[in-house]
């Protein structure tokens, strides 16, 4: 048994579109991969202990906190929080809060995710408001794991922040590229319609200035959309809007282009030839840009780290996303994300 | 104490070795090369199984005897293992594999069930008929299908075509059979066997062994065996203590693993109400020797936290017929192939 300090992450198993099986399967699995990583299960019990009685896990890290409500994709965060206090998401965040486990992963509504942290924990010092950060593959290498993919956030949690909370959240992004990605010095940009300073509305150039002559960060000025596939920066950072917006967008182009490819097979015979003697190469894209590695995206700007896994997750990504989380937790996110806050820290 | 001078035993408690009381490893030829050259100290326990073993033993009423797959030739550094640990055995069976091999029995070579069944029904016969017992294998071959075929035959609750169509199916040489048949036949029928404990070496799915019924308990560490036990008062409270003791100062398990272990068994349905109260109760007494693995009311509050996380009380598992047929596949040798894939 390893010696290392144990990290506990507790797991909303309830509300993601596999059920509560596919969740379980994969803090499962953590259990096994990593001797330091504990699995608080929060959700029902007959469905956690139904799904780990069949499936290979390590009961000595695996325990289970029962509750009968969770709150379901479609619901409205707000009121759903309210009606169930004791919905899983909600007493996963509670247990974090109480120390019971170090993070937590949730697979389910993600604004009743974000909720329950604002409810529970606490802003790091610093940071006025929290942010989603999520990656997106591109095409460039970085960071000791020569990692395709670059952090862009916020990308919902902050619809309208300022020029201080795009600060913060370059922050932010600086300081999980450098524990999750291991990427020492990540280059951070502002997006903008334009790569000049004056470029965007007040809050981006306020923000552009400020962050120009700030200690422990490398910023490198203001990005285009069309930088983000690119790679031109590790992380990308824009208010909880344009985020969203740039966000679906670059899923919608994503499917789209696979749509287009799924034509071209069925329309031409030369055309289906040459999609199949690119196929090596496509799977070998679609092993580079697995998002599922990552699992999912963290909530950060809290005391405490939550990370939103995707509502469709298998049950590999939320093994990831608990390694991710146990990586932040172990590397202290929190407390490097308020040592770089300006004003705060050496750096 | 002479064997003259023993009291008859009360309960006898029948052990595996590899992977249920030594860490072994022989999934591949060269680990079985490795473990087989392996002298006495670099041998290592499963974590707890020798506090577990000395507490079982306290009490002179009780015998242990180990029937292990491990060959004849290692009987001297196995010897000298067990005395290292502190572990004083009744009877110690290995298997002559050599004896096979010359033989041309190479199906006895990997063969379980032809090995232990007799063993295990000559050591039964030699008993006494009131003694009762507790068996201790793992999910690496057919130990639970072996001793539940065990008690069961010594139970009756096995008819002979039955057994006869099972020592086939496990490829059981003729005279074998006729062996296992005659002293099958020797011994008074009772009930003995009170539990079945499989340690989960490879960590089976636990359901994988409902369809042996509760008396077989699959466990993840010998913390879950001692509380299993204590519930069915063959361990006191401080004995169970003992065993955790080791298991914190010898294998690094901590308050999280022991109240996830505790918390596993809840879940599984094993009555843990009464024995919570006594360990409990045991821990406020006297005896700092458990003030030095962690403050009791850490300890106390631990596990009080993952009982009431579960909130009502599990529902314990059903008893139910076993149907040996349908389970033939568990009875057959396993290749290494085999054994590697699982």
């Amino acid at each position: 048994m390893s010696q290392a300090r144990p990290v506990t992450i507790a797991f909303d198993v309830m509300g993601a579109d596999h059920g509560a099986a596919e969740v379980v399967r994969g803090a499962a699995q953590l259990t096994l991969d990593s001797p330091n990583i504990h699995a608080l299960l929060v959700g029902d019990r007959a469905q956690i202990d139904e799904a780990l009685a069949t499936i290979r896990h390590n009961a000595e890290r695996v325990a289970v906190h029962h509750t009968s409500e969770w709150v379901a994709m479609h619901e409205k965060p707000a009121a759903a929080l309210d009606d169930k206090p004791q919905a899983s998401v909600l007493l996963a965040a509670k247990l974090v809060k109480e120390g019971e486990a170090d993070a937590m992963v949730s697979a389910g509504n993600t604004g009743a995710g974000v909720l329950a942290c604002a409810k529970s924990f606490t802003l790091i010092p610093g940071v006025r408001r929290a942010a989603l950060a999520t990656v997106y593959p591109t095409a460039v290498g970085r960071g000791e794991k020569n990692d395709p993919f670059s952090l862009i956030l916020d990308v919902g949690a902050t619809v309208d922040a300022s020029a201080a909370d795009l600060v913060a959240f370059a922050v932010m992004g600086t300081a999980y590229a450098r524990i999750i990605s291991r990427n020492k010095d990540p280059s951070v940009a502002l997006l903008s319609n334009g790569t000049e300073a004056q470029k965007g509305p007040p809050r981006v150039v306020e923000a552009h200035e400020k962050l120009k002559g700030m200690a422990g960060l490398r910023f490198i000025g203001n990005i285009e959309g069309v930088d983000i596939p690119k790679g031109t920066a590790d992380v990308v950072v824009c208010d909880g809007f344009v985020g969203n917006v740039c966000l679906k967008m670059l899923e919608g182009v994503s499917e789209t282009v696979m749509e287009l490819a799924k034509y071209a097979y069925k329309e031409k015979l030369l055309w289906r030839a040459a999609l199949a003697m690119l196929s090596g190469g496509i799977e070998r894209i679609k092993e580079v840009t697995d998002w599922e590695q990552y699992g999912g995206a963290p909530i950060l700007g809290f005391n405490r780290l939550f990370i939103k896994a995707h509502g469709r997750s298998k049950a590999r990504a939320i093994t990831n996303a608990g390694k991710v989380a146990a990586k932040a937790v172990g590397n202290d996110l929190a407390m490097t994300i308020e040592k770089l806050l300006p004003g705060r820290g050496s750096s | 104490m002479s064997d003259e001078t023993k009291p008859a035993p009360r309960r006898i408690y029948r052990w595996d070795l590899d992977k249920t009381y030594l860490q072994t490893e022989f999934d591949t030829l060269r680990q079985l090369v490795r473990t087989a050259l392996q002298r006495a100290n670099e041998k290592k326990a499963v974590p707890g199984a020798a506090a577990l073993i000395r507490e079982l033993k306290a009490s002179p009423d009780v015998r242990l005897c180990i029937v292990s797959g491990s060959p004849t030739q290692m009987r001297k550094v196995l010897m000298e293992k067990l005395k290292l640990d502190g572990v004083e055995f009744d009877e110690l069976v290995l298997k002559d594999n050599l004896r096979n091999l010359v033989r041309g029995r190479f199906k006895a070579l990997r063969g379980q069930v032809g090995y232990k069944l007799p063993v295990l029904l000559e050591s039964r016969a030699r008993a006494p008929a009131d003694a009762e017992e507790v068996l201790f294998g793992d999910d690496a071959e057919a130990d639970a299908f072996v001793y539940s075929l065990y008690a069961d035959m010594v139970a009756r609750r096995v008819s002979e075509p039955v057994v006869y169509r099972v020592l086939e199916a496990a490829e059981v040489y003729s005279d074998d059979i006729e062996r296992v048949i005659q002293v099958w036949h020797s011994i008074p029928q009772a009930d003995p066997v009170r539990r079945i404990f499989i340690n989960l070496d490879r960590l089976t799915p636990p359901a994988y062994f409902a369809k042996y019924g509760p008396r077989v308990v699959p466990i993840f560490n010998y913390f879950q065996a001692a509380l299993v036990l204590m519930g069915d008062k063959f361990l006191t409270a401080p004995q169970v203590l003992k065993v955790m003791i080791e298991l914190v100062q010898t294998a690094g398990y901590n308050l999280l693993t022991l109240s996830n272990s505790f918390q596993d068994l809840l879940r599984r349905g094993l009555p843990m109400g009464a024995v919570a109260e006594a360990l409990v109760e045991a821990l406020k007494g006297p005896g700092g020797m458990f003030q030095a693995v962690r403050p009791v009311p850490d300890i106390i509050a631990a596990f009080s936290k993952r009982v009431a996380s579960l909130g009502s009380e599990p529902a314990p598992p059903k008893a139910r017929d076993i149907d040996y047929l349908s389970l033939l596949d568990d009875a057959r040798p396993r290749t290494h192939k085999a054994r590697r894939r699982s």
